[in-house]
C-alpha cells in the first residue's frame, strides 16, 4: 500500500500574518507547535525562560487564525560578545517550503541586530539539510562541527552569523 | 496520600534534629500555586527553573515508570535467575544470548553511550558474586568487568575523549573486582583444551572434506572425548575471544611499547574467534529453530532472541548519571563488525616501528586517522606516542626536535634545552601529537587555538636569538653551535606552524564546514598557506643538505652533487602540485562568480567579508601568513574571467608535477596513491576549465558543481547540462 502524500496547504504568502510574542495567550500555541514537531521535550519553564525574558525575539506565524509557525530566541553576553541565540524554529508540515521559517527567523535576527548583537548562533544536526540551506542563505557559516552532539549520536554544526561592524553600510559594490 | 507511615531514612535523628513529616507543607504549597505560576527567589530565577527539571530522568520526573526500582527487586522477581535454567540446553542457549548481548552493549558503549546504560544494564554484572555457581558466566562477567575497567583507564589517561565525556563516567558502578585476572586462567585452560584437541584433530581430518558446516565445529563434535554439543563451541568462542581481548589491552599498556608484539598475537587470536563466532551464528539460529519478529540483523543476539538478565532503566535511579532517554544497543552483527575494525586499528598501532623521526610519525598518524578510528583505538595510539613526557616514553622531546630540525646527533645533550622557550616548544610538540589523535572536529578546533601559541614561541625564540647573537661578529665555538641550533629550530618551527595551518584548513573539507560559495576564499587562503609551507620546507631541506655536505667534508662538489642541489626536493614538488591545484580552483571559482554570478550568496545581513573574517579569524590573529587579508583576496580574484582563465591552465601544471614526482615516492604507497588522486583531479579540472572557457558565458544551461569525489580536499569540477 502506498503512503499517502503529505497534504500541502493552499495559501498565498500574503495571507500569513506575523506577530511578535504578545503574552500568556501565545504561550500554549508555541508549546503545542514545538511539542508536536520537535523531538526535544521541554518543560513549561523552558518556554517561559525564553518568552518572558526576550518577548521581542519570539515570533508567531498565523494563517486564518491558526498558528502555523514559531521562532523562539534569546540574546546575551557570552565571552565578551553580545550574541543572539536561536533556540527553536518550527513550521507545521503542510506549510513548509514557502518561506515562512525564513521570514520568522529574519524578523528575529533583525531585532537582534537592532538590539546591538554582534553575532547570532545556533546548533543544527548535520543531516538537517533544510535548516542548513535556510541559514546558509541568510549568511550563517558552519563555524564548528560538534562530534556526537545529539544523544542519538548525530553530529551538529554550530552555525554563526557575524554582523558587519555597525558604522559600515551594507553596500553591494564590494562583491562585484 | 496512602496510609503507610513514612519509612525512616538511614540518617538517624540527633540531639538537635528531629524527623518531621513534611507532607502537609508540600500539600499546602501544591494548592497554593496555580498552573503556570512560579516561585521567585533571589537564588531561583527562570534560568534555574528551566535547568532544575530534566524531563524523563526518573530521579526527578516521577512520571517515568520503571519495571523495577532497585537491583534487589529485579533479582527477587527473577529478572536474572541463577541457575539460568535447569534444562542444560536452555542454559546454554541463554548463556550464549547473554554473551552476545554483552558484546553488543560493549560496542554501543565504545560508540559513545554510557556504561551504565549499556554493559552495566546487565544485572548479572551488577551483582557479579551471585554468578559464582555458573562457572562460565562468572568468568565471562569478570573478564568483561576487567576489560571495561582497562578501557576506561586508557581513555581517561589519554584524555582523548573530548566531547564524549559520557564514556568515562563510572561512579556508582561496580567496576573494581579483586582477582579478576585470576579467573582468566580458567578461560586460559579452556582455550588450551580446545587448541590441544584441535591439533590432534587437524592431522586426522585433513583427508576428510565435509561441506557447509564449519570445519572446526565438525572436528570438535567428531573427536572431542566428552559429548559436548555444538552449541558449546559457540559459547566457548565468545569466552575465548573475551580472554584474548583483555590480553590485547594488557599488552598494549606495557610501557615504551614493549608489549606490542604480544598484543599482535592476541589480536590475531581475537580475529580468529570472531570469525568462528560469526560462522556459528547461522548454525545457532537454525539449530534452535525459534521464530522471531523483525529483521534478524537488528537483533543484539545471534539467535535473534531477547536476552534475559538486562534492564537499562535500573541504573537511571542509581548514582550513575545517565541521559534520560532510551538508547539503541548496536545489533550483534554491527557489534562484531565494530570489534573487527577496532582490532584492525589496534593492529596497525601495534605494527608501528616507533620511528624516532617526527616527520614520519606525523605522516603515520595522519594516515591512520583517514580510516576514522574510534575513541578506544585513538586513545591507545596517544598513550603509545606520549608517555612520561617523552616520545614513546623513551625519547625526550628536545632530542626529537633537534633530529627533526636536522641538527647533529650531539645537539640533543646541549644545555640550550633548559631555555624556557625551548621547554615550551617541547610542550607544544607533545600537545600537537596528542591533538592529532583526537577526532577531526576536536582536532581542528585545537589546531586553530594553538596556532597562536606556535607563533608566540617563534617570536620568543627569535627574540632570544637576536639578544644572544645580534651584535656578535667573532664568535666562540659554543656560540657558533648555539646560533646554528637557534637557526635550525626557528626554521623548523615556522615550517611546523604552516603545516598546522594547512591541517586546520583542509580538515574543514572533511568536516563539511565550507559551502561551495565559500570555496573560492578557502582555496585562495590554502594557496597562500601552501606557498609559505613549500618555501619553509625547501629551506629546511636545503639546510639539512648543507649539514650532510659539511659532514662529508667535500672540498669540491661533484657534478652529481651540484645537480642534486639545484633540483627541487620531491617533498617540495608534492607541495607545488597542491599549490597549482589550489590556485587553479581559486581562479575557476572566481571567474565563474565574476562572469555568471554563481557560487555567491549575498545574504540580507552580512557580506562575504564577514564570512572571510569568521573562517580565517584564528589564522589572521596569528598572522599566518603575514599580509593576507580580505582586501588582498578581493584584489587577487576581482579580475578573474573566462578569458584570463583561458590564458593559463594551472591544472596542467599540477598534472605534469604529479607525473614527474611519482618516481621519487616509489617506496611510499600512501603518497603514490595520493598522487594518483591528484592526477585525476587535475585531469578532470583541466578538461572542465577548457569547456567552461569555451562555452561558459554563452550557454546558460551549463551547470557547474564542485565535488570532493576524487580527493578529500581538492574538488573536482563537474560540468553538466541542466
Amino acid at each position: 500500500m502506498e503512503a499517502m502524500p503529505e497534504e500541502k496547504a493552499e495559501f498565498e504568502e500574503a495571507e500569513i500574518k506575523y506577530v511578535s510574542y504578545g503574552g500568556e495567550h501565545h504561550l500554549p500555541l508555541i508549546m503545542n507547535l514545538v511539542d508536536q514537531e520537535l523531538s526535544e521535550p521541554y518543560s513549561i519553564f523552558t518556554y517561559r525562560y525564553f518568552v518572558y525574558l526576550w518577548p521581542q525575539l519570539s515570533f508567531l506565524a498565523f494563517h486564518k487564525g491558526k498558528c502555523v509557525g514559531t521562532v523562539v530566541c534569546k540574546m546575551g553576553e557570552h565571552r565578551n560578545t553580545f550574541r543572539g541565540y536561536i533556540a527553536m524554529l518550527v513550521v507545521i508540515k503542510p506549510y513548509r517550503g514557502r518561506g515562512i521559517a525564513t521570514e520568522l527567523v529574519t524578523r528575529s535576527i533583525r531585532m537582534m541586530m537592532e538590539s546591538g548583537c554582534e553575532e547570532v548562533t545556533l546548533e543544527a544536526e548535520v543531516t538537517n539539510k533544510g535548516a542548513l540551506a535556510l541559514y546558509g542563505r541568510l549568511g550563517f557559516i558552519r563555524a564548528k562541527r560538534l562530534f556526537h552532539y545529539y544523544l542519538n549520536g548525530v553530529d551538529a554544526f554550530r552555525l554563526k552569523l557575524l554582523f558587519p561592524p555597525p558604522r559600515q553600510e551594507l553596500s553591494p559594490s564590494l562583491d562585484t | 496520600m496512602d496510609g503507610h507511615s513514612p519509612k525512616l531514612a538511614s540518617i538517624p535523628a540527633s540531639d538537635s534534629t528531629v524527623w518531621a513529616d513534611a507532607s502537609p507543607l508540600l500539600q499546602a504549597a501544591c494548592t497554593g500555586l496555580r498552573d503556570g505560576e512560579l516561585i521567585h527567589g533571589d537564588n531561583f530565577n527562570l534560568f534555574a527553573a528551566m535547568s532544575a527539571l530534566e524531563i524523563m530522568d526518573p530521579k526527578m520526573d516521577s512520571g517515568i515508570v520503571c519495571t523495577y526500582y532497585s537491583i534487589d527487586e529485579a533479582i527477587e522477581n527473577g529478572a536474572a535467575p541463577i541457575p539460568i535454567s535447569l534444562d542444560s540446553t536452555i542454559d546454554v542457549q541463554r548463556t550464549i544470548d547473554i554473551m552476545d548481548h554483552l558484546l553488543a552493549c560493549e560496542a554501543a558503549w565504545h560508540k559513545g553511550h554510557s556504561l551504565a546504560q549499556t554493559v552495566f544494564s546487565c544485572i548479572y554484572l551488577l551483582r557479579l558474586d551471585r554468578t559464582a555457581p555458573h562457572a562460565l558466566l562468572h568468568s565471562y562477567c569478570r573478564v568483561i568487568r576487567a576489560t571495561c575497567k582497562a578501557v576506561v583507564s586508557v581513555v581517561s589517561d589519554a584524555r582523548a575523549h573530548e566531547e564524549e565525556d559520557l564514556f568515562t563516567m563510572t561512579y556508582g558502578l561496580p567496576l573494581n573486582g579483586d582477582g579478576d585476572d585470576k579467573c582468566l586462567s580458567m578461560l586460559n585452560a579452556v582455550e588450551e583444551t580446545i587448541s590441544r584437541q584441535l591439533r590432534a584433530c587437524k592431522a586426522a581430518s585433513s583427508k576428510r572434506r565435509l561441506p557447509e558446516v564449519p570445519i572446526l565445529m565438525q572436528i570438535w563434535s567428531h573427536y572431542s572425548p566428552t559429548p559436548i554439543w555444538k552449541k558449546d563451541f559457540a559459547k566457548l568462542c565468545c569466552a575465548v575471544y573475551a580472554f584474548h581481548f583483555f590480553h590485547v589491552l594488557a599488552c598494549m599498556k606495557r610501557p615504551q611499547g614493549r608489549g606490542l608484539e604480544s598484543a599482535r598475537k592476541h589480536i590475531a587470536s581475537c580475529m580468529t574467534e570472531l570469525e568462528s563466532i560469526l560462522k556459528s551464528a547461522d548454525f545457532i539460529r537454525s539449530c534452535f529453530g525459534e521464530s522471531y519478529e523483525g529483521d534478524i540483523d537488528d537483533k543484539t543476539t545471534a539467535s535473534g532472541r531477547e536476552p534475559i538478565g538486562f534492564d537499562a532503566m535500573l541504573n537511571s535511579r542509581l548514582s550513575a548519571p545517565t541521559p534520560p532517554r532510551a538508547i539503541k544497543i548496536l545489533s550483534w552483527k554491527k557489534a562484531v563488525q565494530y570489534f573487527v575494525k577496532l582490532l584492525h586499528d589496534l593492529d596497525v598501532i601495534c605494527s608501528y616501528p616507533l620511528d624516532p623521526h617526527l616527520e614520519s610519525l606525523l605522516r603515520f598518524v595522519v594516515q591512520f586517522q583517514i580510516s576514522q578510528p574510534d575513541l578506544v583505538a585513538r586513545s591507545h595510539l596517544q598513550l603509545l606516542l606520549v608517555q612520561d613526557g617523552k616520545l614513546y616514553g623513551r625519547d625526550p622531546f628536545f632530542a626529537v626536535i633537534t633530529k627533526a630540525a636536522a641538527l647533529p646527533e650531539a645537539t640533543k645533550n646541549h644545555d640550550i634545552q633548559k631555555n624556557e622557550s625551548i621547554l615550551q616548544l617541547g610542550m607544544l610538540v607533545m600537545n600537537l601529537l596528542k591533538i592529532l589523535c583526537t577526532n577531526a572536529a576536536w582536532q581542528r578546533r585545537k589546531h586553530g587555538k594553538f596556532l597562536q601559541d606556535w607563533r608566540v614561541i617563534y617570536v620568543q625564540l627569535e627574540l632570544a636569538f637576536r639578544n644572544e647573537f645580534g651584535e656578535v661578529s667573532s664568535s666562540s665555538n659554543d656560540e657558533n653551535i648555539c646560533m646554528k641550533i637557534f637557526q635550525h629550530i626557528l626554521l623548523w618551527v615556522e615550517e611546523k606552524t604552516y603545516w598546522i595551518a594547512f591541517r586546520f584548513l583542509i580538515l574543514g573539507f572533511e568536516l563539511e564546514l565550507y559551502s561551495t560559495s565559500e570555496y573560492c576564499m578557502v582555496y585562495w587562503y590554502l594557496y597562500a598557506v601552501l606557498t609559505k609551507l613549500a618555501e619553509k620546507t625547501h629551506l629546511k631541506i636545503a639546510v639539512s643538505y648543507d649539514i650532510a655536505k659539511r659532514k662529508g667534508k667535500k672540498k669540491k662538489d661533484s657534478p652529481k652533487d651540484l645537480a642534486r642541489e639545484s633540483r627541487i626536493p620531491p617533498a617540495v614538488l608534492f607541495l607545488q602540485c597542491y599549490i597549482c591545484l589550489a590556485e587553479g580552483l581559486t581562479m575557476i571559482l572566481a571567474a565563474l562568480r565574476n562572469e555568471i554570478s554563481v557560487f555567491q550568496s549575498p545574504g540580507p545581513f552580512n557580506t562575504e567579508q564577514e564570512k572571510f573574517v569568521q573562517h580565517f579569524e584564528l589564522l589572521q590573529r596569528a598572522c599566518i601568513p603575514d599580509h593576507v587579508s580580505y582586501p588582498s583576496y578581493k584584489e587577487s580574484t576581482t579580475h578573474a574571467c573566462f578569458s584570463t582563465l583561458a590564458m593559463y591552465n594551472y591544472f596542467k601544471d599540477a598534472q605534469r608535477i604529479a607525473k614527474e614526482v611519482k618516481s621519487s615516492f616509489s617506496n611510499d604507497p600512501d603518497r603514490l596513491a595520493e598522487l594518483r588522486k591528484l592526477e585525476q583531479v587535475a585531469e578532470h579540472n583541466s578538461v572542465a576549465q577548457n569547456l567552461i572557457c569555451r562555452l561558459g558565458a554563452l550557454d546558460p544551461s551549463l551547470k557547474v558543481s564542485f565535488e570532493l569525489s576524487h580527493h578529500p580536499f581538492f574538488a573536482t569540477v563537474v560540468v553538466k547540462r541542466s
